[in-house]
């Protein structure tokens, strides 16, 4: 209504007087919004701005000093640092294709109707609902042959030489977080990708079968585009929150043994945390989002060749 | 092309029965048309001769084989939904020529049925098109074409016509009608609208609640419908339909309607005097104005320019008349009936049946 009438008036004014109108009328729509974008800007972008200029500073005990780079420069030469963002890749990779992967299998069966549905599909949502300090705490003892059951299944089948826990040996310890992480974050992929598969009308598959289709082609020529733009983007929000996830790693293994999983995201939470350098802790921070927002720029540009129709 | 034979099959959905007992020859090469009102079980029976729909019982054969157990790709026949379902990630071209692609039919061939069907239904400028950017009609065709390509043995529709608008549907009728006369492929097109299905059809299927009331080519269903359903269904405006007793004295036969006025009927029929009836009479049968001892009176005057239409009262029933012509009368006169014995149809008061 008020760009209606607005315009209405716009043509009789003229010159200066015109000018004038115009920068209200654009100025306008901005002052209606001024209350959100002033909310955003204190809740998002001001601790971001915060959280990047401790990365210009040291802190000690009492104090903190301007550096300028120097913490970044540190980056540079930190050994313990290379081998975290290498364990990082490890665990997202890993955690990201077998959630996604048996979240995908699981939203397939549960789209199809059997005998007792209601009740899988409980169980399959359930680990959501878990906090994950106490998923953490679960799996540790799981992995531990004294109170946990897994070593000795794992002996017994003959795939460890000795029932002895996993997460103290550098060579399988990611394996632990890795596995709890799976069975925590299944759920995300099997409700985001089952709802995706709802949405897919009865009858193109019904077409595509009439025009010859086995299940498999219709799975890939029919199915798998439809869930394309899901996957895109469920994959890009997974991916970030599993790099950033130190929850469980930090209660299973605490990064160790010997640093093997330690992860970029554990390693900020150490620096700050116990050595208290979060200038340090900050640059890190604004590496690994720097890494992630390129990951998500990289996908989002795969994600628009692919997906023309929608 | 083949026939398509239907005999004694049944559907149900756990104890709900849906189809009972459906006999039902389609000839090579015939366009049968299956009408019926929503629910009746027209797409349910369509859906079994895809194989889309499991068969409870009976058996369906297409050609000298019977389908009963055969997939749906290998029936060689080809569906056109009422959703048009075409697959929305893939342009025009790929939609059509989709079914030849998984047949790993040569490129050549299939781009050279693709092109023809789609200059035939011209389609032509749009093979590069998503199917979200054609219209509704556009899209129609697009999956007309689909079905054409594949040069099936039949040719299924589940009310293809139905989200376009009057005048394309109109259109769109005349072109599958046509394209029909071209292929003469063995059709059956479900509709709910009579008029596409008198239009259309070699023979219509009236179907209700699950039972063929009767099979015929448009005309016989109109001039000798077989019950009071397919009487009322067929015809627009619909027949008149009046609750009368039968006098018979000597040669003379008539219905007497409970107002005590008569409509003479056919001394052959085949009536006792005094058995309860519905007598149906259509309302161009009705003609307005002579001398005959009927009387009615008008209640509504629809003028349409080149006809006229009555809405009267006759022994308490609301009775439709269509003439020719325009009137001078307007509603409240009361106006004199005339209905020849041969233009009235007579059912049985209690089954409904035709009586002959
Ligand atoms: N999957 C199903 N389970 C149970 N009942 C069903 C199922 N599908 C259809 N029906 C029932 O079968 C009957 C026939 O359905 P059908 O779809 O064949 O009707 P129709 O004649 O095509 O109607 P319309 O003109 O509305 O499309 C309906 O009463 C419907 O409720
Ligand atoms: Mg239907």
């Amino acid at each position: 209504m008020v760009m209606q009438s607005t315009a209405a008036g716009l043509p009789q004014n003229s010159g200066g007087k015109g000018a004038k109108r115009s920068f209200s009328v654009a100025f306008e729509p901005w002052l209606y919004l001024s209350p959100g974008l002033v909310l955003l800007l204190l809740v998002l972008v001001v601790p971001l701005i915060f959280g990047v200029s401790y990365s210009f500073r040291k802190f000690s005990a009492f104090k903190s000093e301007y550096v300028g780079l120097a913490q970044y420069q540190a980056l540079l030469h930190d050994q313990v640092l290379g081998q975290a963002l290498m364990n990082t890749l490890w665990w997202t990779v890993a955690s990201l294709v077998l959630q996604f992967f048996l979240g995908l299998g699981l939203a397939l069966l549960l789209d199809r109707d059997f005998a007792g549905k209601k009740f899988v599909q409980a169980i399959v949502f359930l680990p959501w609902a878990v906090p994950s300090f106490l998923s953490g705490l679960t799996w540790a003892w799981l992995f531990n042959p004294i109170v946990g059951p897994l070593p000795h299944w794992l002996f017994a089948l003959g795939l460890k030489a000795e029932p002895t826990n996993i997460l103290s040996d550098p060579a399988t310890a990611m394996w632990g977080p890795i596995i709890a992480n799976v069975w925590f974050g299944v759920p995300f992929f099997a409700i985001t990708l089952l709802a995706a598969l709802k949405s897919i009308p009865g009858e193109l598959h019904e077409a595509a079968a009439i025009d010859g289709a086995n299940p498999w082609q219709r799975f890939t020529k029919v199915t798998l585009p439809f869930l394309a733009p899901t996957i895109a983007i469920t994959v890009m929000l997974r991916t970030i929150w599993i790099a950033t996830f130190a929850d469980l790693i930090y209660v299973m293994t605490e990064g160790g043994p010997a640093g093997s999983t330690n992860t970029v995201a554990t390693y900020i939470y150490v620096s700050a945390f116990k050595t208290l350098d979060k200038g340090y802790a900050s640059a890190v921070a604004v590496l690994l989002l720097a890494l992630l927002i390129l990951y998500a720029i990289v996908l989002i540009r795969i994600r628009r060749s692919l997906v023309r129709y929608s | 092309m083949a026939s398509v034979t239907i005999s004694n099959v049944q559907k149900n959905y756990g104890a709900m029965n849906v189809l009972s007992a459906v006999d039902l020859s389609i000839a090579d090469g015939e366009f049968v048309v299956l009408v019926g009102p929503s629910g009746c079980g027209k797409s349910t029976l369509l859906r079994m001769i895809a194989g889309l729909e499991e068969i409870s019982a009976g058996e369906i054969k297409i050609g000298d084989r019977v389908v009963n157990d055969v997939a749906p790709k290998d029936r060689d026949i080809a569906m056109v939904f009422q959703s048009y379902a075409l697959y929305p990630h893939m342009d025009v071209a790929s939609n059509m020529g989709f079914s030849l692609m998984l047949r790993k039919t040569a490129k050549e061939l299939v781009l050279n049925r693709v092109g023809s069907a789609a200059k035939r239904l011209g389609l032509d400028v749009y093979l590069q098109r998503l199917p979200r950017q054609l219209s509704g009609g556009q899209r129609q065709r697009v999956a007309m074409g689909r079905a054409i390509v594949r040069d099936p043995k039949v040719f299924l529709f589940d009310e293809p016509l139905s989200n376009l608008d009057a005048k394309l549907r109109v259109h769109m009728r005349t072109e599958i009608k046509a394209l029909h006369q071209q292929l003469k492929t063995t059709s059956v097109y479900v509709t709910h609208d009579q008029v596409e299905a008198m239009t259309m059809a070699d023979r219509i299927v009236v179907m209700h609640d699950g039972v063929i009331q009767q099979v015929g080519t448009p005309l016989e269903l109109y001039d000798h419908p077989a019950n009071l359903f397919v009487a009322g269904f067929i015809g627009s405006p619909g027949m008149n339909f009046l609750p009368a007793v039968v006098a018979r004295q000597g040669n003379k036969v008539s219905a007497e309607l409970t107002d005590g006025q008569m409509i003479p009927l056919r001394p052959e029929l085949k009536v006792e005097d005094g058995d309860r009836v519905t007598v149906g009479i259509r309302p161009e049968n009705i003609e307005v104005g002579t001398s005959a001892a009927l009387k009615a009176k008008i209640e509504v005057i629809e003028p349409l320019g080149l006809s006229t239409q009555f809405y009267t009262r006759l022994a308490g029933q609301q009775v439709c008349i269509f003439a020719m012509g325009r009137t001078d009368r307007g509603p409240g006169d009361t106006i004199a009936l005339g209905i020849k014995p041969a233009d009235v149809h007579v059912f049985h008061g209690k089954t409904g049946l035709r009586l002959s």
